[in-house]
Order: C-alpha cells, then structure tokens, then sequence
C-alpha cells in the first residue's frame, strides 16, 4: 500500500493544477514545493494567456489574484536611437478577455492555496531530492533519508528539472533548450501607470521588443508588462549568443533594457520591489521527452511544454493545461484500480490533442526564426532606416519608398542571400 | 527519565525585508515574509543535539498570532516532539513582560520541564528580555548569551562568549539557557516529519486555558509605551580623493575645520 495516491513534486501553475484537480476527485495527494511561500522562487514576465484556469475554478477571473487584463499588445524593435512599435488595441479584447497580468508570488500562493482546500496535503520549504523505484517502477520520492511512496508521481519542477534529468528521463539542457530571463518589478501608482500607457478601467499592456541595440551577436528580446501598480520589465536572452560575447553580461542588457531612452520613461520615479532571474524553456517541441513511464507523467516547464515566437511566451497555460491532463488521467487508474503503463499512457494522448503539443508542432523550430540575426539585427535597423527615410525632413526632393528601402538594405550591410534564406524561414514558421 | 526540555520560539518578519513606513513611521508588516526568529533556530538545534544523546522530548512554546502555525510546523519538521501556539486576542500588543508572564505561565501549565532554551532574542524587537524574564516569573536559574550547552548527570554546562574569554557555567536542572544568534548550524527540516507535523497540527492554547486574567496581558499587562518610532537617515559622509603629497594640506584642511583637534 502507497502512503499517496499521487505526490506531485514542485507547486507551480503545473503541479499547483494537477493537485487540486486530484485532490478535489477525491485522490489522496501530497503537493511538495521548495519555495515558502509557494511562487517564492518563480519568475514569469507575466501574461497568464487563455482560459485554462476555468476547467478547474469557473469563477477564476473574480477569485484568482489578477493583475490587468491586455487591452493591448505591442510588438516592437529598439535600436540605439529609436522605437519602432505596432501597438495593437482592440474592443475584442476586452468583450473577451484573452489574457492577464499576473504577479507569481500572489497567483502561485493563490493556487497552492486552492490545492490545499481541495484536501491536497501541500508541504512548503522543502526540495526533493530524488525518486524512489522498485523493479524499473517509480514508487515515490526520495527526500533525505526517507521515502514517501505513492502509486503515481507527478513531476512539475520547472526549467531546470533536475530530478528527471537525473533519474535519466529526460535529456540534460543544452544552450538552445532554454533562455535566460532577468525581471525586474518597478512600484509606480496605478493612476499613474494608467496615464503613461493610457489605460483605463482596469485594462493592461504587453509589449515585446527585439533589442536591435546589442552588439557582438548577443541576442535578447526585452518586454514590459503593466499590473495594477507595478510594472514588468524584464529581458529573454538567447543563451548561445551570450556565451560567445565576453564582454557582455546577462544583468548588463537587463540595464541596457530599462535605460533605454524610450524604456525608460515608463519607469521613472518607480521604487525596484523584486530583481530575479530564472530559465525559460525554448526548445521546442524537439526538447519534449517522452511525457510519462511506469508510475510517473511529467509536466509544464519539465516537459519542455512552453513556447515563445518573439511576440508572446506562453508557459503558465500549458503548465495548467499538462496539470490537468495528469491529473485526469491518476484520476482514470485510481477509478479503474490499474496504475498500468498503458493506462498512464493516457496521458500521452490527452496531451497529443491539447493546444500545447499542436502550437509547438506548429512553429517547430520556430527558435531558429526568434533568435535569427534578421530579427535581431536586420529588421530593427532596416525599419528604422526606412521611417527615417521616410519620415525626417532633410529638404531634399522626396523620394519613392522602394528607393528609400533600397537604400536602407545597402545601409544594413546585410548579405542579401542570407536575407533572402532567413525572410522566407520567418514567413513560414511565424 | 526522559529529559523535558522547552524551546522558545517567535515568528518575526524576514529582517532582511522589513521597511519603516515613511509616513506612519511604523514597521510595515505586511509585505514582509513571515520566518522562524534565526537565534530561536539555534535554540532549537541545542535542544535537538542534547536529544542526539540522551532521551528527551522537546516542546516549542510560542506567543503568537495564528499564522505562526507555520513556525511551530517548520520547529516539528526540523526534529521537535510536540508544539503548543499560545494565541488570544487578549494577548495582542504585549511587551516584554506580560510575553514573559504569558509563555512562563504556558510553561508552568506543561507536566514538567528539565531545561528551556531561548534564543538570545528576537530580530524585530531585540531587546532579549523575554528568555530572562521567563526564568524570573518561573523562579528557576538562567544562563545568557550562550555558544554551546551540554546535559549530563543532571546538569547543565554551558558556554558563554566573554569579550575576554569563554566563562563556563554550570548549573543543575531546571535552568533557562538562552542561546547565541549563529552558535550552531540548524538541521534540515525533514519531509517525513512535516508531513506528519502538517498532518497532526499543532495545540493552541488561549486566555482561558492559561488561567490568566486578561488585565495581566497584552497591551493592557503592558509598562511600556511606545511614543515614537524614528527612521534614522544615515549621514552622507563627504568624499576626496588625494595625493600622497596632499596629506598635509587635508590634515590642515581638518583642523581648521575643526574635525581634527591638536591637545
Ligand atoms: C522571464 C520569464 C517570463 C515569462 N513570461 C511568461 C508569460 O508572460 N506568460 C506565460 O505563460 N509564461 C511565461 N513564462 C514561462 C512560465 O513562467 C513557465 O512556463 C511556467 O512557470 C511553467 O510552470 P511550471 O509549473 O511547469 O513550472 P514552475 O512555474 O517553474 O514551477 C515549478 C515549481 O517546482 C518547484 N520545484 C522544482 N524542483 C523542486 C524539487 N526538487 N522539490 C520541490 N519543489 C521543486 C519550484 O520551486 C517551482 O515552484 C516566462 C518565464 C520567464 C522566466
């Protein structure tokens, strides 16, 4: 007999999710999480997209501690001198709300706090070390000296999954498998937040920035997000890049980033409440493992369930999603008694048609597009050469776009095959 | 014989991350993390490396608001036996004396006791009256400021750092032993034990259970007013950088200003 139907190891939007959904049918659940409280050690920019928190609490978007709902979405290219933006308002996004400014350490308290009230047993401040197996069977978890056992474990420990890396179920990370990301959260008054991202009625911004600024090949994306009274600011760094560039250090672009001459008035006069940093998965739907094994299913961040394509990273809702597909299936052997191979394989197939997998096989390899240098170098350039072209008044006789642009690829100094490679790769995954 | 020893604890905001707020002047509770007093750690550690050698149960008795719950579960899974939160309205808002009544009288209420020890102090008050204040209430004998405690034949030796010295006591059971913030290294909290701790909770005891009067207690058992809290800014110290051939004229520059005297 197992002390727990299921542990689910890492509280998280993933582990968080598959705890309660379990608990609330009724499993015997233990939720262990190394973080007190509970979102301690999280980072997300964060936009919490889609609706995947009303498959377990319907009423989530008047109990759940949300920021802002995006109004609107800016995608956007910074060079040294300019700001080049599309800033995308519509009444659709708020008639339907498509996504939400969230702050980890309230949401993640919030839903370690629901897993407990479904009956989950949710133990804080305290790291896994390990599984416990029997007979090429997960049977538990190790921690210290002890071993707590249970029928099913849940794995759900994030980007740095260092026990199914460990136990040999998943491939180690390599440079391109994750990102680093660094956010800062900046205090300033809702009112004034309101008035310089004209915003009203409870309203949000998410805008996303390739740093056309970086030198030496080093590529990061940079993105602010507005919650009630605090801003996200914060940047994605491409990990292989960064190794290349000597000179530059991951906090330097964080710098670079909110001292940007156009960055930086958004944060003035705000008081720096919170400085992290934390990986993002990047890989793709290659860096997927095979999800689950004898006793065990792994999910969110672990299983490499996240995706970013330059303009939007979306992580927190296939967290939930995989949460509750794990969930659904312990729920299906505990009711059929058989905690069999082939009926935790379905797991496997809930996640074959979920959002998650069809998104990431989508715009596979899609990283090599994000992190191109004609996103990163090319684009922001060429586009402010163009606008400059197009729009600074030099007194000279206008001239015709085509031969403004012309001028400014020659200006780029970009070799033209290369571009010509790269633009249709970005037409074709975007 | 199974030796009883008690360990005092307190929960207190994370001191790392308490501001004053600029326009009430008081401390600002509520964006700070809730943690186990560090020196209580240490206390607790004494008591669980006396239990490594020889029979003993410990207890953890608090003062305290209900969510330091999460204290005395943190004080079971790190080793403890049994914990008791006293926690009442009535208690709310007290100094150090109707806190040392209160905890005396929590422990007086337990079958037995062999040794308490406490944490030299709390971070956010510091004033390490409560420990010494316990053992005067009990009417048994103290040791400070401890380093290092051992038990043996009955006794109680104990390690005191001297600004000259290490002064080593003595003294029989039942004795208070108040432990120094950083003497020890603080086991682990163990997964088992607060699984078993989270599972079984933890024993609160009020007002009416302790028997006291609640004009004894809290804010109205309290002496002490608080009239004022102040934030100190600390002063901008003036910066130049100079010469090795300029040491003079600086030290000239200090006099004069009056910075330096000459007897
Ligand atoms: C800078 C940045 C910006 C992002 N922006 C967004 C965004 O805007 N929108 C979005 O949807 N996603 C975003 N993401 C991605 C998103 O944060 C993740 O996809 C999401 O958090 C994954 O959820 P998870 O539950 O799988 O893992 P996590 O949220 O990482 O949770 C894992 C939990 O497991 C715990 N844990 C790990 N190991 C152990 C162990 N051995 N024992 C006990 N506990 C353990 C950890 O402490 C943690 O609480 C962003 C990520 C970063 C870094």
């Amino acid at each position: 007999m197992s002390e727990f139907d299921a542990i689910v190891v890492g509280a998280g939007p993933a582990g968080a999710s598959a705890a309660s959904r379990m608990a609330s049918s009724g499993l015997n659940v233990l939720l262990v999480e190394r973080g007190d409280p509970p979102g301690s050690k999280n980072v997300s920019g964060g936009i919490l997209w889609g609706q995947e928190l009303s498959k377990l609490y319907p009423d989530w978007e008047k109990s759940a501690p949300l920021e802002r709902f995006i109004s609107n979405k800016v995608t956007g290219f910074l060079t040294d001198d300019s700001y080049i933006g599309i800033d995308f308002r519509t009444k659709k996004f708020e008639k339907e709300k498509t996504g939400y400014s969230v702050l980890r350490t309230k949401l993640d308290g919030w839903l370690a706090k629901k897993a407990k009230d479904a009956g989950s047993t949710v133990i804080t401040g305290i790291t896994v070390d390990g599984l416990a197996w029997n007979d090429k069977r997960v049977v538990g978890i190790k921690q210290g000296n002890d071993i707590i056992t249970s029928d099913l474990v849940v794995l759900a420990e994030g980007a740095n999954p260092r026990i199914a890396i460990g136990e040999g179920l998943r491939p180690p990370i390599g440079d391109h498998d994750v990102a680093i990301g660094i956010k800062q959260v900046v205090k300033l008054s809702e009112q004034v937040i309101n008035e310089r991202f004209n915003l009203r009625n409870g309203a949000g911004m998410a805008a996303e920035f390739s740093l056309g600024f970086l030198k030496n090949g080093v590529k990061a994306g940079g993105f602010l997000y507005t919650n009630k009274d605090t801003i996200s600011a914060g940047v994605v760094i491409d990990i292989a890049g960064l190794r290349k560039d000597n000179s530059t250090y991951s906090f330097n672009i964080m710098d670079q980033f909110v001292s940007h001459p156009y960055i930086a008035p958004y944060l003035e006069g705000g008081q720096l409440q919170e400085y992290s940093a934390h990986l993002v998965c990047e890989g793709g739907i290659d860096y997927v493992p095979k999800l689950y094994g004898n006793g065990y299913m792994i999910t969110g961040d672990s299983a490499g369930l996240s995706f970013s394509n330059g303009m939007v990273i979306q992580g927190m809702n296939y967290a939930i999603a995989s949460g509750i597909a794990a969930a659904d299936t312990a729920i299906r052997c505990k009711n059929s008694g058989s905690y069999d191979l082939d009926q935790i394989a379905y797991y496997d197939n809930l996640m074959k048609d979920s959002q998650a997998i069809k998104d990431m096989k989508n715009f596979r390899g899609i990283s090599k597009v994000t992190w191109s240098p004609m996103v990163h170098e090319f684009i922001p350039k060429f586009a402010e050469s163009v606008l400059n072209g197009m729009f600074y008044e030099t007194g000279e006789p206008k001239k015709h776009l085509m031969e403004i642009a012309l001028g400014s690829l020659k200006e780029t100094g970009y070799d033209r095959k290369k571009l010509i490679i790269e633009g249709f790769r970005l037409m074709r995954k975007m | 014989m199974v030796l009883e020893i008690v360990v005092m604890v307190k929960q207190v905001p994370d001191s790392q991350e308490v501001v004053i707020d600029p326009v009430t002047m008081n401390l600002n509770r509520s964006m700070t993390r809730n943690v186990t007093n560090r020196a209580d750690e240490n206390a607790l550690e004494a008591a669980l490396q006396i239990k490594d050698k020889v029979p003993a149960n410990i207890t953890i008795v608090s003062m305290g608001p209900p969510q330091a719950e999460t204290t005395m579960i943190e004080c079971l899974a790190r080793g403890a036996d049994r914990a008791v939160l006293v926690s009442d309205r009535a208690f709310g808002g007290a100094d150090t004396y109707p806190t040392g009544l209160t905890v005396a009288s929590a422990i007086s209420k337990l079958d037995h006791f062999d040794i308490i020890i406490a944490g030299e102090e709390s971070s956010d008050s510091s004033t390490g009256h409560v420990g010494p204040g316990v053992a005067e209430f009990l009417g048994i004998d103290q040791i400070t400021y401890c380093s290092k405690i051992e038990f043996s034949d009955g006794r109680v030796t104990a390690e005191r750092e001297l600004e000259d010295g290490t002064e080593v006591v003595q003294c029989p059971t039942p004795v208070l032993v108040t432990m120094l913030l950083g003497s020890n290294f603080p086991r682990m909290q163990t997964l088992r034990r607060k699984i078993d701790a989270t599972k079984k909770g933890i024993e609160v005891w009020n007002l009416e259970k302790l028997g006291l009067q609640p004009e004894w207690v809290g804010v109205r058992g309290s002496p002490t007013i608080v009239r004022r809290m102040q934030s100190i800014k600390e002063r901008e110290r003036a910066k130049k950088p100079v010469t090795l051939e300029a040491i003079p004229d600086m030290v000239k520059e200090l006099y004069e200003k009056n910075i330096l005297k000459v007897k």
